[in-house]
């Protein structure tokens, strides 16, 4: 399966009522793109950089905040060292950290952060599973 | 069917249907006694009940105990049928380790059935007690304090401290100083607690905390007829939670520390938090409390003043004391219709660690 299918069907799908996440992706560690959603938002290298560190040093997002091309999410709680949520109004977004590469599910209302984690962090587990 | 609302401290349990206008239905003393079971064959034994606190500090330290209880506030109480289990809803307290709240929604599942399952953080349900979103909670529990900035729902946990310091170990402080001024007097730790709720009380500021020395003693007769004279024991028991240093804590008191974490969130949201200060928890029903809390804020070194939120007139009066029952009341009628909680479905999907997924 390629990556991208991976994006389509496993990240962006139909979490019932026809409702989707509104972006995601499947991102390197080492910020390289795997897949991602038509609209997901260009990470810059330093936002990488501090998501990479906040998983390692849990903390050090949340004084300053979560950036995403610039829009700023306020950190909430995650687990260290797997997954780092954050907050934007009534959307969001979860970053499941896999043994390679980090899984993005961005969500906006009527989309709930319980949902966006299930799908985010249960195909993370699925690649942890499988090594990636 | 109406969800349950449980919110388990260590000294109280309140429970009851999510009705967020009403006070909780049961609020029983979380304390056991266990029953030893009769032995016909040695009558004249003498059998010690032996009391045990399921729940030590805030966190469930005895599963069994708890599973006693639960079934007793569920079924019993609460008049759930055993084959209907409804929805639940569970308060949790600050920094809650993950295992212990995996645990209890595996309880809640493979034990009791539930359909539905909901833990939230204390903070934030007293926050949404008086029509809040953010703002800073101050909970002066049995088992602890936990002081938590809330920004829109989501606790900052970086900021946020937890004490394991509260109304027992002030008890206990009590305890030892009528021991001191009444030497002859025998007390029981129950009897102890019952004259801090009556007695203890909160000077003004600490100027008038120095002269409570010469403050009039009050005698009260104890349940068993003994006369004990208190004096300005009384006022120790307020003054140590702005004084840590009464309980021989090298701590700060409770509005600097207050106002320490707020300054380590970021600083656009500091007006947002002080303003909104939210004091719960039984010890803040102490007589006192409230007026010097106010005072010590009003000297303290922030910039911007620590300023209590009042609540709505339409709630009880006892507020403080069921401020997260209530928060729990009212965010059950908005998570289980909308299908926010944990289902059986999930659960046997994704096992215990859902919970951490899909209850914020």
């Amino acid at each position: 399966m390629s990556w991208q299918t991976y994006v389509d069907d496993h990240l962006m799908c139909d979490l019932g009522d026809e409702q989707r996440l509104t972006a995601a992706a499947i991102i390197g560690q080492d910020g390289s793109v795997w897949a991602q959603s038509a609209n997901f938002p260009q990470l810059k290298p330093e936002e990488i950089e501090g998501i990479n560190k906040d998983f390692t040093e849990p903390g050090t997002l949340a004084p300053t905040g979560l950036f995403i091309n610039g829009a700023k999410y306020m950190v909430i709680q995650g687990e260290p060292n797997a997954v780092i949520r954050g907050k934007k109004g009534a959307g969001g977004v979860t970053i499941k950290k896999t043994t390679q590469a980090l899984v993005f599910g961005i969500y906006e209302d009527p989309v709930t952060p319980g949902q966006c984690n299930m799908v985010v962090e249960r195909l993370g587990d699925y690649l942890i599973e499988s090594g990636l | 069917m109406e969800a349950l609302v449980v919110d388990a401290g260590s000294k109280l349990l309140k429970a009851g249907a999510a009705i967020p206008d009403q006070s909780p239905a049961m609020i029983i003393p979380s304390q056991m006694k266990r029953m030893v079971d009769d032995a016909p064959e040695n009558p004249t034994t003498v059998f010690e009940d032996v009391t045990l606190d399921p729940i030590e500090r805030g966190f469930i330290r005895d599963w069994d105990a708890m599973e006693d209880l639960l079934r007793y506030v569920v079924y019993t109480g609460l008049g759930w049928e055993e084959g209907n289990e409804g929805n639940i809803l569970f308060t949790d307290p600050l920094c809650t380790p993950k295992a212990i709240r995996e645990q209890l929604v595996q309880l809640m599942f493979e034990t009791f059935n539930v359909s539905g399952f909901y833990a939230s953080e204390q903070a934030v349900l007293s926050l949404y007690a008086v029509g809040r979103i953010s703002g800073c909670t101050v909970d002066i529990g049995h088992g602890k304090i936990d002081i938590a900035p809330v920004l829109e729902g989501a606790v900052q946990h970086i900021a946020s401290k937890r004490f394991e310091l509260g109304g027992t170990d002030l008890t206990k402080l009590f305890a030892q100083e009528l021991g001191k001024s009444n030497p002859s007097v025998n007390l029981s730790m129950s009897d102890v607690e019952t004259l801090k709720e009556q007695y203890a009380n909160c000077a003004e500021d600490e100027t008038a905390y120095e002269k409570t020395q010469n403050c009039e003693i009050e005698q009260h007769t104890l349940p068993d007829g003994q006369v004990i004279n208190i004096g300005r024991e009384r006022y120790s028991v307020g003054e140590a939670l702005f004084q840590p240093s009464i309980l021989g804590l090298e701590e700060h008191g409770i509005v600097e520390q207050l106002v320490r974490i707020i300054s380590t969130v970021s600083s656009e949201n500091h007006r947002q938090l002080l303003e909104n200060t939210v004091l719960c928890g039984g010890t803040t029903s102490m007589t006192g409390f409230e007026g010097r809390f106010q005072k010590e804020a009003s000297l303290c070194s922030s910039a911007i003043r620590p300023t209590l939120v009042k609540p709505p007139e339409y709630m009880s009066e006892n507020l403080g004391l069921y401020s997260a029952w209530i928060g729990g009341a009212i965010l059950a009628k908005v998570v289980f219709p909308q299908n926010q909680h944990v289902t059986k479905a999930d659960f046997d999907e994704t096992g215990p660690s859902v919970v951490h997924r899909k209850c914020f």
